[in-house]
């Protein structure tokens, strides 16, 4: 790995709560990378992925495109990191056009502003969603229009990180799989880096290079998606799981059971 | 800056609307206005009194009492609109309000504490300090409690409508023991001076105080429409807002800034006027929705009219008495909240 594939440095990087602690994570992004993290609810995906947004007050070291976090304003950092939290609420009613403009309020001048939304509307299948009030859409629709103002905002940016905290939550599974392979064109088209905090073991495997397990606050194993790791996982979630090996394709994982203890 | 950045997020129907708007209450505000010059214990003609120079007493009573006062009460009514619609903005929150919150208690409480101590102090306050002692003791009062309100609801109850609300209540309560103080250690003459803060009147309006206000009223607009986008990019939520690029605290420092400003300024000249600072919002976002971009200049032009409307019927209802106006707008606005808690009642519980 050489320096100037690095995009993101994490050494050491911990939180302390108010009774637990989590981390220390450290790890290292490359460019162009997608990573999938996994693990049990409240194991601490989503304060690392806020660590990372540099959203998040942490001790030890991030650096982000070879400049610590702490360096970066908070403008600066907009045009180059998109970050998609988990809970979405929305105080007034705006229209979606205005939602997906906004994520570009960091830009002083920006002329392409409405192509832009038009762009990202369009890549995040909300074009139909446009001149909409936000209020009145379904979730699966509030999660579209959200997804098309993280497009937009490093819409005509290269070389960016996109974190995402479970953005495929609210979705039925078609649309699921339409928004991921969406999501995956876009970050390669523009060689962004993607990291994920998913639910669905498969299309962590199936559209992600890199897995980061997470359990107890800490980094269980940092690993390849191929072959599957199907051992690590089954720990992960103290489950067991079915692999059928798919020629051609990556491997196949399947929940089939409680009690991991059983067959160890 | 600004204008680099297009009307993004309306098609030209919707502009358009938001302009036949904008026309429709300036138009009406300048017909209030022209009644209200007519309307009052002694009968104006206006432009007999406009045209007709040796009609002293009403030329006096136009230039001199009349028309300073319905252009102040505009001024006034447009700074509660404006400083109401900024908190709003701030809490995310359509039922933060300076005056539910204490914000204008606390700038009152203020100015009733200088009133009675300064009386108290062993040496005199000079003459051309005085007339920015309430304005100045105000801001702080306001400026204060905006603080105060700001971390403890954050700390006490992040997030919650109810929890902010309640904060207010409780900050209103020790404000309102502060004043009961001070007016129990007032004499007779800080009594009656007092008694104007508590219940509003824009009897005090003249050329001089209303140039003043209007100065205010200026910075803190212009101030705002740079904040417009941010205060928008507030509305997605805090994490949402900071994800993409706003920088927090320098605008809800902004923000508390220009609401403690204009919140002072309103209570020092013409005391405490509940719920205008509540409604010309909702007003506002009822017609053209909550783009801030028009939510700030409409909620100034309904906070106008309101007042206007109030302050008329406070002065011509008992003629040749005088009513103080923020009876009558609390008249208005304790209705309308509640209608406001019964609309959202889903959301609260």
């Amino acid at each position: 790995m050489t320096q100037d594939q690095l995009l993101m440095t994490l050494s050491g990087a911990s939180i302390r709560a108010r009774k637990s602690r989590l981390g220390p994570f450290s790890l290292k992004i490359q460019h162009n990378q997608r990573i999938a993290i996994l693990g049990p609810s409240g194991a601490g995906k989503s304060s690392l992925l806020q660590i990372m947004a540099g959203l998040h007050e942490h001790t030890g070291q991030v650096e982000f495109l070879s400049k610590p976090m702490k360096q970066w304003s908070v403008q600066e950092l907009a045009c180059h990191r998109a970050f998609l939290p988990q809970q979405q609420e929305i105080a007034f009613n705006l229209s979606t056009e205005m939602i997906i403009g906004l994520g570009r309020v960091a830009r002083n001048h920006d002329p392409q502003l409405l192509d832009i939304i038009q762009g990202s509307a369009k890549a995040a299948r909300a074009e139909h969603l446009l001149r909409r009030n936000y209020q009145t859409l379904s979730g699966g629709e509030k999660a579209r229009i959200h997804l098309a103002r993280i497009f937009a905002q490093l819409w005509d940016q290269q070389n960016g990180i996109l974190l995402m905290d479970e953005p495929l939550a609210a979705l039925d599974p078609g649309l699921q799989i339409e928004l991921l392979s969406s999501i995956v064109g876009f970050c390669q088209n523009r060689s962004h880096a993607l990291v994920a905090i998913l639910h669905d073991v498969q299309q962590a495997i199936e559209y992600f290079e890199r897995l980061l397990l997470i359990k107890d606050g800490k980094i269980m194993a940092d690993l390849l998606t191929h072959p599957a790791p199907k051992k690590e996982l089954e720990l992960l979630y103290e489950m067991r799981l079915e692999g059928i090996s798919r020629p051609g394709r990556k491997d196949l994982l399947i929940p089939c059971g409680l009690g991991f203890a059983d067959i160890s | 800056m600004l204008k680099t950045t297009p009307l993004y997020g309306y098609s030209s129907i919707v502009i358009n609307q938001a302009a036949f708007i904008y026309a429709t209450a300036l138009l009406v505000l300048v017909i209030m206005t022209f009644i209200a010059t007519v309307l009052g214990p002694v009968e104006l003609h206006f432009l007999d009194s406009l045209l007709v120079t040796d009609e002293i007493v009403e030329s006096y009573i136009l230039w001199q009492v009349r028309l300073p006062r319905i252009l102040f009460s505009i001024a006034i009514g447009a700074s509660l609109g404006l400083a109401g619609a900024l908190t709003q903005g701030l809490f995310r929150n359509p039922l933060a309000d300076p005056g539910l919150l204490g914000v204008s208690s606390g700038a009152a409480a203020a100015a009733a504490g200088a009133i009675v101590f300064s009386g108290n102090l062993p040496w005199g306050i000079p003459e051309a300090l005085s007339v920015w002692l309430l304005p100045g003791a105000a801001f702080c009062g306001a400026l204060g409690i905006c603080f105060l309100l700001d971390r403890l609801a954050r700390w006490l109850t992040p997030g919650s409508v109810i929890g902010l609300l309640l904060t207010g209540i409780a900050i209103n309560a020790l404000v309102a023991a502060f004043i009961g103080l001070s007016t129990y250690l007032a004499n007779d003459e800080q009594l009656r001076n007092l008694s104007f803060w508590t219940m509003g009147s824009l009897a005090g309006a003249n050329w001089m105080v209303l140039s003043l206000m209007m100065l205010v009223l200026m910075v803190a607009f212009l101030c705002s429409q740079r904040l417009t986008r941010q205060i928008n990019a507030l509305s997605l939520g805090e994490t949402v807002a900071a994800q993409i690029g706003i920088n927090l605290k320098q605008l809800r420092q902004r923000i508390i800034l220009m609401v403690a400003f204009l919140s002072a300024c309103a209570v020092a000249w013409c005391g405490m006027i509940g719920f205008i600072s509540l409604i010309a919002p909702h007003i506002a976002r009822a017609m053209v929705g909550s783009d801030h971009r028009q939510v700030l200049p409409l909620s100034m032009l309904f906070g106008g009219l309101l007042l206007l409307l109030a302050d008329t019927f406070a002065r011509t209802v008992a003629i040749p008495a005088e009513i103080p106006v923020g009876i009558f707008t609390a008249l208005l606005g304790a209705p309308f909240f509640l209608s406001l808690l019964a609309k959202q009642r889903k959301e609260l519980i």
